[in-house]
């Protein structure tokens, strides 16, 4: 019933089980990651991957400095910290026995996304495949989004990048995402194009979306296959199986786990904010 | 004053605002139909044009501007009297997000055994393209902006292909839906303005989708 008293019909029903049911959402899918830290071996590929796949400005250290950075998705590091009773060759502060341990850090598409209602002009919303939308067209660059965001994965185009494609460079940008020009907001989108090209693909041969259809680039460049992208409500889907594995629910601030040894965890989890990526602790031998 | 009286409605302003209410109703109600009404259901394409069934018309219309082409191509003669279909040299339609501009190829397909170059100057042009080995450099009419994603695979599907009532041979009133009947025109012209309203009315009328990244990249 496309009509305006439809419209309002459905307006009506969706606000009411919002309010009895707390931010409810008609998802179609809702999409989400697991990351293997275990796995991460800290290359970067991923990140490479995303400036491929993701037309990302390259912006030069000056501007890298100046944290004006571009980059969708960060390898972040952690250090141990040095044990300093170690009479060892390796007791300097500044560096530690074994190597570091690396966090790829991308917008987690919090189902409660903290960026959401804080933008004055709604250009940033969750889409029925649940995935958090940036809408480029829409943004008018308040930056309110990326102060609210506490993972600090949204990045802010202050200067149009044609520099970062000098031509012939241009000719390999992809024509399946939009080229975001100064003042604009952006973030991961966990490859929102490819979701769509499936989704076409599926369409023209006539069934359903399945599982393994939409590889995101990082998931598809990851030498140690770390990342995983999936359908978690497609009970068969690989990625639902590992949450369940993990014992790890969406949709609360605190896991009660019956094994506390199993790696799973989500950051932040306690800001009640109900990220979509999971991630496996990594282990070490003490 | 009776004590039954004063037993009062919690709510004094009931009937004030069911009455409120009703005549609001009747507003939308009246409202909608005459809608309905402008829209005479659905929306010939032309005064006596065929329609597509199961689909709502858009109604909007824009001058285009004439843009010159290397060659006046005439759609008016080619899809209007000889009655070709769309599809044929706009092949790429059916299964690509554009619907394609022909290779010089598919004109001479025809035009080496009809219509040849020696008394026609425009299709004298063709073939000297043609034996040179060059594509007339047709420029672009109906242009899409970058930061949309618009898949005209999609659209021959719902409309098209997967209506019961529609055959392959009916392509042009499809097409017609976004392009205007291009029977009407020579030289290819805008003949809608193709602006998000535009999508959004019809997405509305024929139930697209209405989320912002479907169309939005």
């Amino acid at each position: 019933m496309p009509s305006l008293l439809g419209n309002i019909f459905k307006g009506w029903t969706d606000y009411s089980k919002g309010v009895e049911e707390g931010g409810h959402h008609e998802y179609e899918h809702m999409y989400a990651m697991v990351i293997d830290l275990d796995l991460c071996t800290g290359c970067n590929a991923c990140s490479t991957a995303c400036y491929a796949e993701n037309n990302l400005a390259v912006v030069g250290e000056d501007k890298f400095g100046a944290r004006q950075a571009m980059h969708w998705m960060r390898i972040e590091r952690y250090f141990d910290e040095p044990d300093l009773d170690k009479t060892e060759a390796t007791t300097d502060a500044d560096t530690q026995s074994r190597g570091a341990s690396f966090l790829p850090m991308m917008c987690q598409h919090c189902n409660a996304a903290p960026c959401e209602p804080v933008c004055p002009v709604g250009a940033t919303y969750h889409t029925v495949d649940g995935l958090n939308a940036q809408v480029y067209n829409r943004c008018i660059g308040s930056r309110y989004c990326a102060n609210n965001c506490p993972f600090r994965v949204r990045y802010f185009n202050f200067y149009d990048n044609a520099e970062s494609w000098p031509a012939p460079m241009d000719q390999q940008l992809n024509p399946d995402l939009s080229v975001r020009s100064k003042g604009v907001m952006e973030k991961c989108s966990m490859c929102l194009q490819r979701t769509r090209a499936a989704r076409d693909t599926a369409k023209r041969e006539g069934r359903e979306l399945k599982d393994g259809d939409i590889q995101t680039a990082c998931q598809q460049t990851c030498p140690t296959s770390a990342i995983l992208f999936g359908d978690l409500l497609d009970e068969d889907s690989a990625i639902s199986k590992v949450w369940k594995n993990h014992q790890v629910k969406l949709g609360t601030y605190k896991q009660d786990k019956e094994n506390p040894e199993l790696r799973g965890y989500r950051i932040f989890e306690e800001l009640n904010v109900d990220t979509k990526v999971l991630y496996l602790e990594r282990v070490r031998e003490v | 004053m009776s004590p039954d009286r004063r037993k009062r409605s919690p709510f004094p302003w009931i009937r004030t605002i069911m009455a409120v209410g009703v005549v609001g109703a009747l507003i939308v109600l009246g409202g909608q139909m005459l809608e309905h009404e402008r829209r005479g259901g659905e929306s010939p394409m032309t005064e006596s044009g065929p329609r597509v069934p199961n689909a709502v018309f858009p109604t909007d219309t824009f001058a285009g501007k004439d843009i010159a082409q290397p060659i006046n191509y005439s759609h008016k003669l080619h899809a209007g009297d000889l009655g070709i279909n769309c599809l044929y040299c706009h092949t790429y339609a059916r299964r690509s997000k554009v619907a394609g501009i022909p290779p010089t190829s598919k004109c001479m397909g025809c035009h080496t055994a009809v219509a040849t170059a020696d008394d026609k100057p425009e299709i004298a042009k063709l073939s000297a393209m043609w034996e040179s080995g060059q594509s007339p450099a047709w420029n672009k009419v109906n242009d899409m902006p970058d930061f949309v994603h618009f898949s005209h695979e999609r659209h021959l599907q719902k409309f098209l292909f997967d209506n019961p009532d529609m055959n392959i041979q009916d392509s042009r009133e499809v097409c017609a839906m976004c392009h205007g009947d291009m029977v009407e025109v020579g030289v290819a012209k805008k003949m809608r303005p193709l602006t998000m309203g535009f999508c959004n009315t019809c997405h509305e009328n024929n139930d697209g989708p209405a989320d912002c990244t479907r169309c939005h990249k």
